[in-house]
């Protein structure tokens, strides 16, 4: 037990440390003398700017959108019974990449207002053509992963479609906001992912037990008294509504999905009631640290965080996975 | 088709199969923006006159047609060949087609090594293979972590692991470069346009030796389908088998993603519809499907050129239009319970 | 050696001191067993006694800890895979063949073991695999899917795939566990056969511990991974044994017509 404290407290208190270093650090670093200005009341203009109104929601939305995707990922593993499943699955990032493709090449420089509202739709209605298709005398994972990737599929070629024959900027632009990123974050776009998230976020805090009897199997889990196919629908729609608010805020961030579980997984073990605030702990704490590295690494360019999660995620996986290896043999 | 009394007909249909492609092939050639007869082919192909027509034909449609076939039959193959190492748990019932979503490595990865080198369209070719392969060996390697070793599910979510990491690695060189993206952007989505004869022959002989091998080792597929247990115990060296299977499946793949980009589904439908008329012995199974992969994308090709009106439009997005929809109505109906 | 051993080296499987594991957990330790030749061998015991894991490692399929598996006084490990399928056929449990598979394509894929990379069917592999499909009965169901076939037969199909191995030696994991009556009965009656008639030795782990004092020739008890008795049934089956075994209070009855003892528990 203690490891696991000391664990837990290692990974609340790297929260503040990297709060404060995304303060500091950036195209100008900010020294801890001016973040201290900023409390007495005598900071500059500039620093003022720099800090509170680009960094700090910059790093608070890193923060929520980590913790909105570590919980939709958690969701999904639960839901999909596979240790390899993330929300993106489900053809949500499919979808909403379309959307937005479309929203970008048809309408230009005027569909920039609209990139939020078409990510969220297209992730919605794909989740929706999703689920509706893997419905046969009720929903089985299996059909709902192998739906998910048919449909991705698809999306993915009518995707791939405006990538080659689009304009080459609009298209720029597209791949900009497919690798998701928070740069655009403000305090008004940070407020009203809060709101989108509130509610879902409690209601996935309440679903951890209908969380652990999916773990075990349909027959199991009806012969328990779980309503089966009620549940999976109602946690998908939770999952899509989180996955989907989040792309609408920030593009498509992935990897934070199917690691943050992973590791909450390693540190406090399967049962949700743990595993779901570990996964949003771990999943904040990541996407705020790839957020970090994606402005400082290659400094004076800013490399979009949805791409430092790829990069480090999959080796990161593979190595999750090689550990796991032996377990259930 | 079952059983050894119908061997002779199987090879029937194999001789017929083999007749339709050449003849769709033919016709392939002859369409496009301007429609040449069968008989100006057959002279083109073997009474070059040099005249414009004739040009067409050699330089343009033929090279094409080929790359199609070629990657075909390759693709197609990697499908089947994906499927026999995956017998230990067998693939979910009614649906063991499935991990050849995983096998095609994800196209986006050549892109990496083209920034900078973009002239040559060989070059473009074996950085392509480079990616492909290194992509195969990944998807492969993380599927088989874990208990139970690979299996269709875990492949196919290790191949949209990989994938979704090579396109964020390609997306971070081309969204700070637009030069490299317009160049690169065509090829991404699976086409068969603007292949030159060069190309086709220069990996011409990768696609002929992984067809041969997987012809002259098909038996093996059929012993490793049944399982690492059973195929260990019949004297069958899984860990080798395995590696050599994957080997061909690579080869082949990466081969097919070299000359004609990412075109995904070929390795889905065709095994599945050869499983479902010649049975589940690989001695018919890889002959099967290298021709019918091969009358496919020819096929896709085609329509698309002329449903479109459009001489580039890409064969990966066609192949996309009839595979999902075929992917779905298996994954529905053909999936036994959970 | 001594004379004794190499007399016996002949054709038997013996243990030697066989330690057996997963990843770091031991599941057999320091084992010596000897198995008798042409002789109808039943390992019996709880779930996770450790007689599974025997059994494989017995064809070779799991590669020993510590000790080693001596088949004809050699270690199983300087066996090539295809020599050692030629001695020794093994069906595992609850084997899953790929759809389609027609009972004939199964039966011969048992002839792998004796087919090099590129040699054609022969006559020897065409006897063989009629010789298993008769043996087993199947003969008449040679062309058809192996969905198709009730558990019984599909079992059959299986057990005439390692038949067409033509090993001396054959081992079988539960093979009778998920059959009715008379497909368990038929299963038995084939083995007896194939031990008195054809001079097969068979090991098989059961279940049923009444079908194993039936038919077994010789009976080997695991208790948590370790040996404890071994011998024919009617000296072995006792009220004793079976509940230091098991865990159970038996009350044995006794068959005079038959000369046969029932456990019932």
């Amino acid at each position: 037990m203690t490891s696991l404290h000391v664990v837990l407290a290692a990974a609340l208190l790297s929260g503040p440390a990297l709060l404060l270093a995304s303060l500091a650090l950036g195209d100008q670093t900010v020294s801890r003398a001016d973040l201290r200005s900023l409390f007495n009341g005598s900071a500059t203009e500039q620093i003022r700017m720099i800090v509170l109104d680009l960094r700090l929601p910059r790093a608070l939305m890193a923060l929520a959108a980590g913790v909105a995707l570590g919980i939709a990922g958690a969701i999904a593993q639960a839901v999909m019974r596979n240790p390899l499943a993330e929300p993106g699955i489900l053809g949500i990032n499919a979808g909403a990449a379309l959307a937005g493709g479309l929203v970008i090449v048809g309408l230009k420089g005027a569909g920039a207002a609209l990139l939020p509202v078409a990510g969220f739709a297209g992730a919605t209605l794909m989740a929706a053509a999703v689920f509706a298709l893997s419905w046969r005398n009720g929903t089985s994972s299996l059909r709902i992963v192998l739906i998910g990737i048919a449909l991705g599929s698809l999306a993915g070629a009518g995707s791939s479609f405006l990538i080659a024959f689009a304009d080459v900027a609009d298209v720029q632009r597209l791949m900009i906001w497919l690798s998701g990123s928070v740069y655009a974050a403000s305090w008004e776009t940070l407020r009203r992912l809060a709101a989108w998230l509130v509610l879902p976020v409690v209601l996935a805090c309440l679903a951890v037990r209908q969380l652990d009897l999916m773990r075990f199997g349909d027959d199991i889990a009806a012969s328990l008294g779980q309503r089966v196919n009620l549940g999976r629908a109602f946690l998908i729609l939770l999952c899509t509504t989180i996955s989907g608010a989040t792309v609408a805020a920030c593009g498509l961030i992935g990897f934070i999905g199917l690691i943050a579980p992973h590791v909450a997984r390693n540190m406090v073990g399967e049962g949700h009631v743990r595993l779901i605030p570990g996964s949003a702990l771990v999943g904040g704490l990541l996407l705020m640290a790839a957020d970090l590295v994606g402005r400082t690494a290659i400094a004076p360019a800013q490399l979009p965080a949805g791409i430092v999660t790829a990069l480090i995620g999959a080796p990161f996986l593979g190595y999750l996975l090689w550990r796991r290896r032996h377990v259930g043999q | 088709m079952t059983g050894r009394h119908a061997d002779p007909l199987r090879a029937l249909g194999l001789a017929i199969l083999l007749c339709v492609c050449i003849l769709v092939a033919a016709l392939a050639i002859g369409a496009g923006t301007s429609r040449l007869s069968l008989v100006t082919v057959c002279e083109a192909i073997f009474a070059f006159d040099g005249s414009r027509d004739h040009l067409v034909v050699t330089m343009l449609r033929l090279p094409r047609v080929l790359a199609g076939a070629m990657a075909g039959a390759a693709l197609a193959v990697a499908g089947a060949g994906m499927q026999a190492p995956t017998g230990n748990p067998p693939a979910p019932p009614g649906l063991p087609g499935i991990n050849a979503r995983g096998a095609l490595p994800p196209g986006a990865a050549p892109a990496l090594p083209m920034t900078g080198s973009m002239s040559d369209g060989n070059g473009l070719t074996w950085y392509a293979f480079g990616g492909a392969a290194t992509a195969g060996f990944a998807v492969h390697a993380l599927g088989s972590l874990g208990p139970g070793g690979p299996t269709s599910l875990k492949l196919v979510l290790a191949g949209a692991v990989v994938g979704t990491f090579l396109t964020s690695l390609t997306a971070a060189i081309l969204i700070f470069d637009q030069a490299t993206l317009d160049a690169v952007r065509l090829w991404t989505v699976g086409s068969l346009s603007g292949r030159t004869m060069g190309q086709v022959m220069a990996v011409a002989p990768y696609i002929a030796t992984g067809l041969a091998a997987a012809l002259v080792l098909r038996r093996q597929f059929t012993t490793l389908s049944l399982g690492s247990d059973i195929s260990g115990a019949l004297g069958q060296r899984p860990l080798l088998w395995r590696t050599i299977s994957v080997v061909i499946v690579v080869l082949l793949a990466g081969s097919a993603v070299a000359l004609a980009g990412p075109v995904g589904f070929v390795g889905l439908v065709i095994p599945h519809i050869a499983r479902l008329t010649v049975g589940a012995d690989y001695r018919w199974i890889v002959p099967y499907s290298a021709i019918g992969g091969a009358l496919l994308l020819v096929t896709a090709d085609v329509i698309g050129r002329g449903l479109f009106a459009n001489q580039d439009f890409p064969v990966g997005v066609t192949m996309a239009l009839i595979g999902a929809p075929f992917f779905l109505w298996l994954a529905r109906y053909r999936l036994r319970s959970t | 050696m001594s004379v004794n051993e190499t007399t016996e080296a002949g054709s038997g499987l013996r243990l030697d001191t066989l330690s057996l594991g997963y990843g770091n957990r031991m599941v057999v330790e320091g084992l010596d067993l000897k198995i008798p030749s042409r002789a109808f061998t039943v390992l019996l015991g709880r779930n996770g006694s450790g007689k599974s894991t025997v059994l494989r490692a017995c064809a070779g399929l799991l590669k020993p800890k510590g000790g080693a598996v001596l088949l004809a006084g050699k270690p199983l490990s300087r066996f090539g895979a295809r020599e050692c399928a030629r001695r020794i056929a093994i069906l595992p449990q609850g084997p899953a063949a790929p759809e389609g598979l027609t009972v004939s394509d199964l039966v011969r894929q048992g002839r792998y073991p004796h087919r090099s990379l590129f040699s054609r069917w022969s006559r020897a592999d065409e006897e063989a695999v009629k010789e298993a499909l008769e043996l087993t009965g199947m003969a008449d169901l040679r062309e058809q899917p192996l969905e198709n076939l009730s558990g019984g037969q599909r079992q059959r199909a299986w057990i005439a795939m390692s038949l067409a191995q033509q090993t001396e030696i054959l081992l079988l994991d539960e093979p009778t566990t998920f059959l009715d009556l008379a497909h368990q009965a038929e299963v038995m009656r084939l083995i007896t056969t194939l031990v008195k008639s054809r001079g097969k030795t068979v090991i098989a782990v059961l279940h049923d511990v009444n079908q194993a004092a039936r038919h077994a020739d010789h009976i080997v008890m695991f208790k948590a991974g370790k040996l404890v008795q071994q011998g024919p049934p009617n000296i072995i089956m006792t009220r004793e044994h079976v509940r230091c075994v098991f865990d159970i209070d038996p009350e044995i009855v006794h068959d005079a017509k038959t000369n046969a003892k029932f456990i019932l528990s």
